[in-house]
């Protein structure tokens, strides 16, 4: 029937419409975000540098005591494998890619014989390795939108414990890093043992000689739980930037798509009506025919 | 009156930066101060208030473990002075009711999972940091 076409298209145009909307909404909110997210990955910066700058001054002054605490341990067996995703979903590959990239790096250390457990920080993490047959022994939930220093120290906490115990030699972190607003990529990175960060090339503020209060070793032993939060907490602020800026360009792109959507389909349902409508015509024109050359 | 560069940075903000006549704080080694042309230092700081004190008068600030990195400014001849802190605050930004029902509820919920049996050690030590948060604020404020 041609009228029940056209009302059926009326209500599938009027469906696309109301998601459109709610995909423009997410658009915008995920648009302020990234500012928001920018700003704090900014505010960050001085102190990740001066927690490097503290590193590298201590390992230049006692490089002794700095190899056995930033060496690579001699075997490893077990390795902590930590991936940041997001807790939400609808943000386009965002969540799919950091998580393959953990799994891979675990099948591809358990192929070497090397044990591997998982601790995973969003929502979307547990689901996605549990069907896969793969254990999360951690998970953290509920802040992957909007970490704080505190939920960064809460998870370098969980991370090192094993690592303390020497139940796993290295802990390394998967996460989507923001490099601007038009490049993100998952990256793995060690956390544990800590990774010497690049010297500058001229080194600045590096001098003759430099008091250590109370001495290097001890210094670099309590230090190592703050630079690991420190890391954590700029993969986490990074990955949630990373999550608005995937969350913007999948709505954007859902939003263009319902537009299209919608254009076709008003398109489609005008031909229906016209149609109808002629129908309509050629039947009274006929009627009247009808009775015209009957009388 | 010489002055050096502060700054005291956490990682939300820095918190302070400005020029100030010396910075009194607390190390595992003991009390220390940094004044103007001190040599290079690099030092913990343990929880506590660290005063500053600048030409407008004295600031403090409540930090809760951090370190001090003192060195050459930009500028030869200068010093500067950093202090990184994980957690930091003005004393005077101290709410000081709500530390106290911060302290109280976190002393309910370490005793709660001290009955509960199921011990994690990973929950404890967030709890305690947090509890020695909120005492170390209400003693800041002198309470």
């Amino acid at each position: 029937m041609a009228g029940g076409q056209e009302r059926a298209l009326r209500r599938r145009i009027k469906t696309v419409q109301a998601t459109r909307k709610i995909t423009k909404a997410m658009e915008l909110i995920a648009a302020s975000q990234i500012t928001r997210s920018q700003a704090r990955i900014t505010a960050n910066r001085p102190y990740r540098e001066g927690m490097r700058r503290i590193i590298i001054e201590a390992a230049m002054a006692d490089p002794h005591a700095a190899g056995k605490l930033l060496g690579e341990p001699e075997r490893v067996t077990n390795v902590l494998v930590l991936v940041v995703a997001g807790d939400r979903g609808l943000s386009g590959a965002y969540n799919s890619s950091v998580l393959r990239a953990g799994e891979r790096l675990v099948a591809e250390l358990r192929s070497q014989g090397v044990g591997a457990q998982i601790m995973a920080v969003g929502k979307k993490a547990g689901p996605y390795y549990r069907f896969r047959g793969l254990d999360v022994t951690r998970s953290f939930v509920g802040f992957a939108d909007r970490p704080t220093f505190a939920d960064a120290s809460q998870v370098a906490t969980a991370v090192a414990a094993p690592f303390i115990d020497g139940e796993v030699q290295r802990v390394v972190i998967v996460s989507t890093r923001f490099r601007s607003a038009g490049a993100q990529s998952v990256q793995v990175e060690q956390l544990l043992p800590l990774v010497m960060p690049e010297v500058p090339a001229t080194p600045s503020g590096l001098h003759g000689y430099t008091e250590f209060e109370p001495e290097v070793e001890h210094l670099l032993m309590s230090l190592a739980p703050h630079a690991v939060e420190s890391e954590i907490f700029t993969a986490l602020l990074e990955g949630s930037a990373s999550f608005h800026t995937s969350q913007q360009r999948a709505m954007a792109a859902a939003t263009d798509n319902a537009d299209e959507l919608s254009l076709n389909l008003t398109r489609v349902m005008n031909r229906a009506r016209q149609d109808a409508i002629t129908t309509e015509i050629m039947e009274i024109v006929g009627g009247a025919e009808a009775l015209r050359t009957g009388k | 009156m010489a002055t050096m560069l502060v700054e005291i940075v956490t990682p939300e903000a820095a918190l302070w930066q400005g020029s100030a006549q010396a910075l009194m704080a607390r190390s595992s080694d003991g009390e220390f101060t940094v004044l103007p042309q001190h040599t290079s230092l690099v030092t913990d700081v343990v929880p506590g208030v660290v005063r500053v004190a600048t030409s407008e008068g004295e600031q403090s600030f409540c930090v809760h473990g951090g370190y001090v990195q003192v060195g050459p400014g930009e500028e030869p001849g200068t010093t500067r002075t950093t202090l990184l802190a994980g957690v930091a605050e003005r004393v005077s930004e101290i709410d000081g009711a709500q530390a106290q029902a911060d302290k109280e509820r976190l002393e309910a919920e370490l005793a709660q999972l001290g009955r509960d049996g199921g011990e994690d050690p990973v929950a404890r030590s967030v709890l305690e940091t947090e509890l020695a948060r909120a005492e170390l604020r209400l003693r800041a404020i002198g309470r």
